[in-house]
């Protein structure tokens, strides 16, 4: 239905939003678009109604080309119905005019017609006992699902939502979403872009997860949320948390990296008990294996998601055959406390672009937290 | 408080003063009584320059007609007044209590003011028409009739011609017995001479009634052909304008209060009488009102008044819609010219923008007064309105242009039904505010000659002495036309809300 490729959006003062996008959209499909603040999701949604006009690339609608100068673009955007974060209902109409204006002034239909329709809406909304009060005098989840049923006056065949949800009250969310939700299982064509992680699970038919201007991983919703294939997906999916630590040689600061875990532990709110057995992790791996071959960096990862805590080690490859040979058998006591608080030890090989790196991971024991 | 407590009771102190009476009264004998004290001359006239010279420690006032001269004089804002003699006559008939020293100030002559220029083909013949005026002894007659009896004179009938090329005239309606304004139609000795001259010619007719100090400019810019308001011949004046022979022979006189003058000791000063304030304001209304059937006069320029703002303000919303776009434009240098049109019209007095339209833009053309301020209004409203139209449009959050747009608007459409409307709420209220004041400035047109009710009430008062009454009418006037401004706004509002 839309096709989209090689889309750029690069604004005035020169931030380049979206790189190259490209995606295919089809009818019925409900397509969910995560992805961290500032990536360009929005953007890429306020391009496929041109309320931005796109720097290069095209869209194309149905066989029409949005960006050619001969479409009629007021009359395309009829069939694609928009939903704001901020509602934007019409302030100066009540609600059943706000439900009114598209289809008497721009499909022509009688004044009769549209109310008997804006009616039919706003019962499925369940907002019909509101027809006759004034957008200011409404709630906003109330607002929002106005604001859907008057997008659903003009016979939309895609609707886009453009964070639907993101200027509520918690506790107006799940109000509207029930909305969406009817629509997504009458079959309407979606293009959500949302923060509701779930949500978007549930819901939709693909995921796209947008990053660095471009759409960095797309597929279904298993795929994105249990099988990310990209490390950024990841670290998205699973709301990981970093901390950074190089080591250059066997004389390193241990108390500096111990200061910043603890650190670390502490902005996550992670307790006490978590925070000594990072840093005697830590310590008895840095104990068993040599530093004085190379850099190793070393990475304390929480997912917030998840709620498990890793340590992973990016070292050079040789160091590995070290950690495998005989040599170490005296720190054996070293090594039990390690497999101790370790619920399993993988080892894996990254090509980075100084070279090949062994990476190894160090999965803390989730009942120990 | 404390400070509130210290200003009443400056304000006590003030009024105590200020109805104080002068116990020790200074008698005026002659000019060089007057140093140091304020004397009130007719703003543009040639004795301004004598009076400055001459007695240079005399403070001088500077007043645009004779009235408000004469009132300066009672009231107290000044010591004496320096005025031509028929004036003074005239005027200490009407308002008591005003005596000119012995001795003239100055005795000059007067003339009627034509275009400097080669073509002297319309002096010429006016100066032929003096003179045969003056052998046949019609001028005797005229001179008798307003300089003596202006009160009782009436204007006989003269038939004018009603084709030809009509003789633009400007005059200065407040100078009686010359030029004044009498059951409604403009009279007095000049007035009379320049239509039997007109008469005599051929010709029609088109007065124009205009103040004093913008009277040379008028024949100087080309915009009239004749000026005639009791102008001196003065070499200064000879280089901008023709003079024709002199018409009248005129001494310039010093008056001062009753009570200051030679010979009237405290006791006989007439006291202030005592009628009842009933009977007062039934005499004011007779005298100002219904005399002279003046009434009509005063709804004519109610109905200028309410003309000129009216119609300003529509032509003035329209055009300020047109600069609100091109300021609001993505074209740079639409943006440049609003903006500077805007800034140009908002830095320039309106006062000084009519007179550059009558005088310069308009000078030579036969655009009618009337018609210039409509312009001129219109310029400065649709200005001030424009950026009102921005700054609501502004207010206006984007997301209703964008929610517009989104639904399949065009943003021309999106504009017109979605952000005009609620724009409109809020520019109404400052918009009603504007209006009312584009009304009252309106009052400056007597400037280029149009009659609107201010004009009307220094008219009035030229000729009643009145000082109170007229303003206070008038102030009342201009307050209902506001008030049914703001309540058809108002209307308006409702409607579209």
């Amino acid at each position: 239905m839309i096709q989209i490729s090689h889309l750029r959006k690069t604004y005035d003062n020169g931030l380049e939003v979206l790189r190259d996008v490209n995606a295919t959209i089809g009818r019925g499909e409900v397509i969910s678009i995560i992805g961290p603040s500032g990536t360009g999701k929005s953007t890429f949604l306020r391009c496929l109604n041109l309320l931005e006009s796109p720097t290069g690339g095209s869209i194309i609608v149905d066989g029409q080309d949005l960006l050619s100068k001969q479409t009629d673009v007021p009359r395309l955007r009829r069939k694609m119905g928009m939903v704001f974060q901020s509602f934007n209902l019409f302030n100066h109409l009540s609600v059943m005019d706000n439900l009114c204006i598209g289809p008497v002034k721009l499909l022509g239909k009688s004044r009769k017609q549209a109310e008997a329709r804006a009616m039919e809406l706003l019962e499925m909304v369940g907002l019909a006992e509101k027809a006759h009060a004034m957008p200011s005098q409404l709630s906003g989840g109330q607002k929002q699902r106005v604001a859907i049923a008057r997008c659903l006056t003009m016979n939309p065949e895609i609707i886009l939502f453009d964070e639907p949800t993101s200027a509520l009250d918690p506790t107006m969310v799940s109000e509207v979403l029930g909305v969406i939700r009817t629509l997504a299982k009458q079959g309407m064509t979606m293009v959500i872009v949302t923060h509701e992680m779930h949500f978007a699970r549930e819901v939709s038919t693909r995921i796209f997860y947008m990053d660095q201007g471009v759409v960095y991983e797309e597929g279904t919703p298993e795929q994105i949320f249990d099988h990310p294939q990209h490390e950024r997906t990841r670290v998205f999916i699973n709301r990981i948390r970093n901390y950074h630590y190089v080591i250059r040689s066997p004389r390193y600061d241990l108390y500096q990296l111990q200061g910043g875990m603890a650190l670390f532990c502490t902005r996550y709110y992670l307790s006490e008990h978590i925070q000594h057995q990072v840093q005697l992790l830590a310590e008895e791996v840095l104990q068993v294996i040599p530093l004085d071959k190379g850099e190793v960096d070393l990475a304390l990862r929480y997912s917030e998601e998840c709620h498990t805590i890793s340590l992973e080690l990016l070292m050079p490859p040789g160091i590995v055959t070290v950690w495998k040979s005989p040599q170490f058998a005296p720190d054996a006591l070293s090594l039990s406390i390690i497999q101790g608080l370790c619920d399993n030890i993988i080892e894996s090989v990254d090509d980075t672009p100084e070279g090949p790196r062994v990476r190894l991971i160090f999965n803390l024991k989730q009942n120990e937290q | 408080m404390k400070n509130i407590g210290k200003i009443l009771l400056l304000l006590c102190l003030l009024t105590a003063c200020g109805t104080k009476e002068d116990e020790h009264l200074s008698v005026y004998r002659n000019m060089d009584d007057l140093n140091g004290k304020k004397v009130a001359i007719l703003t543009g006239c040639f004795q301004e320059e004598i009076l400055e010279k001459q007695y240079p420690e005399v403070e001088v006032l500077r007043i645009d007609n004779a009235a408000d001269m004469v009132q300066a004089l009672v009231t107290k804002r000044c010591e004496a007044i320096v005025l031509d003699d028929y004036m003074v006559n005239y005027h200490s008939h009407s308002a008591k209590g005003i005596v000119p020293l012995e001795e003239p100030f100055v005795v000059a002559e007067m003339g009627v003011c034509f275009a400097k220029g080669p073509d002297t083909q319309l002096l010429d013949m006016f100066n032929a028409f003096l003179r045969q005026i003056k052998a046949d002894g019609t001028y005797d007659e005229m001179y008798d009739r307003w300089m003596y009896h202006a009160h009782e004179a009436e204007m006989p009938h003269i038939p004018l011609s009603t084709d030809g090329k009509p003789l633009r005239v400007a005059t200065c309606s407040t100078a009686p017995p010359l030029d004044f304004v009498k059951n409604g139609k403009l009279v007095g000795l000049e007035v009379e001479i320049i239509t039997r001259f007109a008469s005599s010619i051929g010709r029609p007719i088109i007065w124009s009634d205009m103040n004093f100090s913008s009277i040379i400019p008028a024949i100087v810019r080309g915009t009239h052909d004749i000026v005639v308001a009791g102008i001196n011949i003065t070499p200064q004046r000879q280089e901008s304008v023709n003079f024709s022979d002199p018409h009248i022979l005129c001494h310039t006189l010093v008056a001062v209060r009753q009570e200051n003058a030679v010979g009237y000791a405290l006791g006989a000063i007439d006291r202030v009488d005592a009628t009842s304030f009933y009977d007062k304001v039934k005499d004011s209304i007779q005298r100002n009102i219904i005399d002279e059937d003046r009434y009509l006069m005063i709804w004519g320029g109610l109905k200028l008044t309410a003309m000129i703002a009216l119609l300003a303000c529509l032509f003035g919303t329209l055009f300020g819609g047109v600069i609100c776009w091109m300021r609001m434009s993505r074209h740079t240098p639409l943006r440049r010219v609003a903006s500077f049109y805007i800034n140009l019209m908002r830095g320039t007095p309106v006062l000084v923008l009519l007179m550059i339209m009558f005088y310069v833009v308009f000078a030579g053309t036969s655009v009618d007064a009337v018609v210039v301020s409509i312009i001129t209004f219109s310029m400065n409203f649709s200005a001030y309105v424009s950026e009102m139209f921005r700054s609501s449009i502004r207010s206006i959050d984007k997301g209703q242009t964008e929610a517009g747009i989104a639904l399949g608007f065009t943003p021309a459409r999106t504009f017109i039904h979605i952000v005009m409307p609620q724009a409109f709420k809020h520019v109404l209220p400052v918009y009603k505010g504007e209006l009312i004041s584009l009304v009252k400035m309106t009052s400056v047109v007597g400037y280029i000659a149009v009659q609107d009710l201010t004009k009307v009430s220094d008219i009035i008062r030229s000729r009643t002495f009145d000082a109170l009454f007229p303003l206070i009418m008038v102030a009342i006037l201009y307050f209902i036309l506001s008030w049914i401004f703001a309540a058809i706004l108002d209307f308006i509002g409702k409607k579209v809300g």
